[in-house]
């Protein structure tokens, strides 16, 4: 192993009395990319928010070993920039760049290079980061607004501008949570040759396959504690998730399709154009199905699902719910002929964050309740039987949605939208950012809505998910269907080649 | 944990507790000639009465907050709707349930412009309001042609209806009419806000306008309904202070918009959206018309007593603040 550049140990931190971090470790070492795993609120982003200066630990030492003398030192980090300064950056889930200013600003934001009378030098500060912007190969000109660049591009200025400070830890939470596969391929061989360069990253990840591709050592954390530290050759996926969870995966076995009446389509889908140069799709979904739409970013689901929803505008397009047809001009509509949507941005648009859980839950059952005064019983009752049904771990339904977990804060969207009792559910990346727990809890209640008479479109960009949930698949490419496959026949390849647009691989 | 529950408790209590010291303050310091005359039945009526009509303001205005808006117009509905109601009654001889409905209707109506402007056109509710502010405050001045009307009861012409006096009188000599009004008000919006699908729709449409939408909710109906009930409480506020002041002035209520907003801030109202109570409200309107009084009683220079005011709002506001470790 070459030399560690941070190690921190006996960290513990406390998020109003609750224990998010409990005398963690972990040392990182120059010139590997070190992946760091465990289930949502296992602690990891905050000890790498801890490590770059965004938190203050209650607890703990760090060390970082110093650049000219190479000698391990205790340091206490006390800001952002302090980290920033020392060579510690991270790249966020939620990209922090300024949409109102151009990249090169965004790069060099609070040191600008300054020419005559302090005022700033756009000539320099443009050139250098265009230097930045090669590291990352990334071809654009530095004074194009960050608002026109796509959600890959940019986290490659996030890059450009942690690599500007000479980092030498770059932490990624999540990165690929929201890039284009493409973009994906792209970022690999930045983080490789950044690897190669001599830099630590640290690699926060939920998808496996990632982690198996790119990492050297894998550290794990459960429940705000330190499990192991592994070298990722030495591993398999089975003993991650061991180490994760505590336990073995139970398995949504996949029950295969007897239940489905094929014969009654409960909602049917013709001629929505999705983009303007795409063609028009049409499709159906049979009652008790979980019909799985599957496509690279950009291939148009989620605008399928919004103008299904009444969202957008639905043009040409014609939406038949059980043979006849209707007219869905807001979501209102769409609601009232029995459809919910459980959107991809979960605290975007599924969740109102600042509110209880309960009356997070209540929000789509409102319009149907009779009486406009509301009965506490009466809603108490509605909350209690899907908090249990769902199993969703909350401390009090008064709480706030926003402390709950990914995979509860999930399970509550999901609640929101059963208790106005839709027969549709489309679901838009049910399981994004959660983890691998309640992962396998959502695929369970899906199976039981299903069975018990409901019909799903799930919209997923996880292939192994797809593959496991579905009963049948959709792949979109661009706005168009390329392929619709039964569950036999959806095989990786299969789909791939669809996802791809059809094209022979 | 137990501490921390203590904490949160003290938090949400805080602006009571505020109260109290100054209710305990100023019973204190108020003793004059061995006579307490802050502790006095009528000088606490007093209070009341003079937290009334900000109060009412102040309702709607907390409905408008929790939505995640401001209504700057209310100040100049006050004038526009207590010139309009004296000029109805006294210059085209309405009777007392058809000047009340017609003031209601006129607040009505500018709550309706408003909320049209936001919610069809699209545009911030606090340019909108300015706009209007302006618009309310040039209508009452044209209509009165810039000067009070003044209000004498009677039969007859260019009289108005006794009934109107009832605005200003007091029950049993001691209990003002408008804080009888103010607290029914407050009551019923109270019972709105926590207990009817309505109020319930409020705090979400503050808290997550398109979450809101996407749950099925018609945020453009609501809002364009909270603007006009939040016009209407205003001219209720302005029907009070022209009885009070026995007249109907165009000039009447400015900075009245600002007072409503204190009073909301106070009570812990989050002018983000999302977060707010009329109880709070309540306790900030009291808080205001107690300093007031209090300020007023010592003598207090009155340029003096307004610097109070703001420095008690930039506190109360701090202290409410949700601070980030």
């Amino acid at each position: 192993m070459s030399e560690v550049v941070v190690k921190m140990e006996g960290i513990s931190k406390s998020f109003a009395g609750i224990k998010a971090l409990d005398h963690v470790q972990i040392e990182l070492c120059k010139g590997e990319v070190h992946a760091l795993m465990g289930e949502n609120g296992a602690g990891k982003s905050t000890l790498m928010k801890i490590m770059t200066g965004v938190y203050t630990k209650d607890e703990g030492f760090m060390y970082l070993r110093d650049e000219i003398n190479g000698e391990m030192r205790q340091i206490e980090i006390k800001s952002p920039l302090m980290a920033q300064k020392l060579g510690l950056s991270m790249v966020f889930q939620e990209l922090n760049l300024l949409e109102n200013m151009n990249i090169g600003e965004n790069i060099f934001i609070g040191r600008e290079p300054v020419g005559t009378a302090t005022m700033i030098d756009k000539k320099v500060l443009n050139e250098k980061a265009k230097k930045e912007l090669e590291k990352v190969k990334l071809d654009i000109n530095p004074s194009t607004s960050v608002s026109s660049l796509s959600c890959g591009q940019k986290q490659c200025v996030e890059i450009a501008k942690a690599l500007s400070f000479d980092a030498r830890v770059v932490v990624f939470d999540e990165p690929t949570a929201s890039l284009s596969e493409t973009e994906s391929r792209t970022l690999f061989e930045i983080i490789r040759e950044l690897r190669n360069k001599g830099v630590c990253i640290v690699y926060i990840s939920h998808r496996m396959e990632e982690v198996f591709e790119l990492s050297d050592r894998i550290t794990v954390f459960r429940n705000g504690t330190y499990i192991d530290t592994v070298e990722t050759s030495k591993v398999s996926e089975a003993d991650l998730i061991k180490m994760m969870i505590g336990r073995d995966l139970e398995e949504g076995k996949k029950k295969g399709s007897a239940y489905i009446n094929k014969q009654k389509t409960v909602l049917s889908v013709r001629n929505v154009t999705i983009f303007p140069n795409s063609s028009p799709i049409s499709f159906e979904l049979h009652e008790k199905e979980i019909l799985g739409f599957f496509g690279l970013v950009g291939a148009g689901r989620t605008e399928l699902s919004r103008a299904i929803f009444g969202i957008d505008p639905i043009g040409e397009g014609e939406i038949y719910i059980q043979g006849s047809k209707v007219h869905i001009n807001c979501p209102r509509d769409a609601m009232d002929v029995g459809i919910g949507l459980v959107p991809e941005d979960r605290k975007g648009l599924g969740l109102i964050l600042g509110m209880s859980i309960k009356d997070n839950m209540l929000l789509s059952k409102l319009g149907q309740l009779k009486s406009r005064i509301l009965n506490k019983k009466v809603l108490k009752e509605i909350t209690g039987t899907y908090i249990d049904d769902l199993g969703i771990v909350l401390r009090d339904e008064n709480q706030e949605v926003k402390e709950l977990s990914g995979g509860n804060q999930q399970k509550v969207v999901i609640a929101k939208w059963l208790a106005m009792t839709p027969d549709i559910l489309i679901l838009d990346e049910p399981t994004r950012g959660i983890d691998v727990g309640a992962k396998s809890e959502i695929y369970t209640l899906m199976r039981k809505l299903t069975e018990a008479g409901k019909s799903i479109i799930m919209i997923s960009s996880e292939m192994a998910e797809i593959q496991k949930v579905s009963d049948r698949v959709i792949v979109m490419h661009e706005g168009n269907i390329t392929g619709e496959l039964s569950i036999e026949e959806a095989t990786k390849n299969s789909i791939m080649q669809a996802a791809f647009g059809g094209i022979k691989a | 944990m137990k501490t921390d529950q203590t904490k949160v408790l003290i938090k949400k209590m805080q602006s009571v507790i505020a109260l109290i010291l100054i209710f305990i303050v100023a019973s204190v310091i108020c003793v004059q000639d061995g006579k307490n005359v802050f502790l006095d039945a009528r000088n606490l009526m007093n209070v009341l009465r003079a937290v009334s009509e900000n109060g009412i303001i102040a309702i709607g205005m907390t409905m408008i907050l929790i939505l995640g808006d401001i209504d700057l117009s209310v100040g100049s509905v006050v004038g526009l709707v207590s010139t309009g109601c004296a000029a109805l009654m006294v210059w085209n001889g309405l009777g007392f349930i058809p000047a009340v409905l017609a003031s209601l209707l006129i607040g009505a109506a500018f709550g309706f412009f408003n909320g049209i402007c936001i919610t069809k056109l699209k545009l911030q509710a606090f340019i909108v309001t300015l706009a209007s502010m302006n618009i309310a405050r040039g209508l009452a001045r044209f209509w009165a042609n810039g000067v009070g009307i003044p209000l004498t009861y009677g039969k007859g012409e260019g009289l108005a209806p006794p009934q109107f006096e009832v605005l200003q009188m007091r029950i049993n000599g001691l209990i003002p009419v408008p804080a009888i009004i103010f607290l029914i008000l407050l009551l019923i919006f109270h019972f709105i806000m926590t207990r009817t699908r309505f109020g319930r729709q409020l705090y979400a449409i503050g808290g997550n306008r398109q979450a809101s939408y996407l749950a099925g909710i018609n945020v453009d109906r609501i809002k364009l309904f909270t603007f006009m009930l939040c016009s209407m409480l205003a001219s209720v506020a302005a029907m009070i202070h022209a009885a009070q002041i026995s007249q109907g002035g165009p000039n009447e209520g400015s900075g009245y918009e600002l007072n409503a907003v204190a009073a909301c801030a106070i009570g812990g109202t989050s002018l983000a959206g999302g977060k707010g109570t009329m109880l709070g409200t309540l306790i900030g309107a009291l808080i205001l018309g107690m300093l007031d009084n209090v300020l007023g009683l010592k003598g207090v220079n009155s340029n003096l007593q307004l610097m109070v005011k703001g420095f008690l709002i930039i506190i109360a506001v701090f202290m409410q603040a949700e601070r980030k470790e």
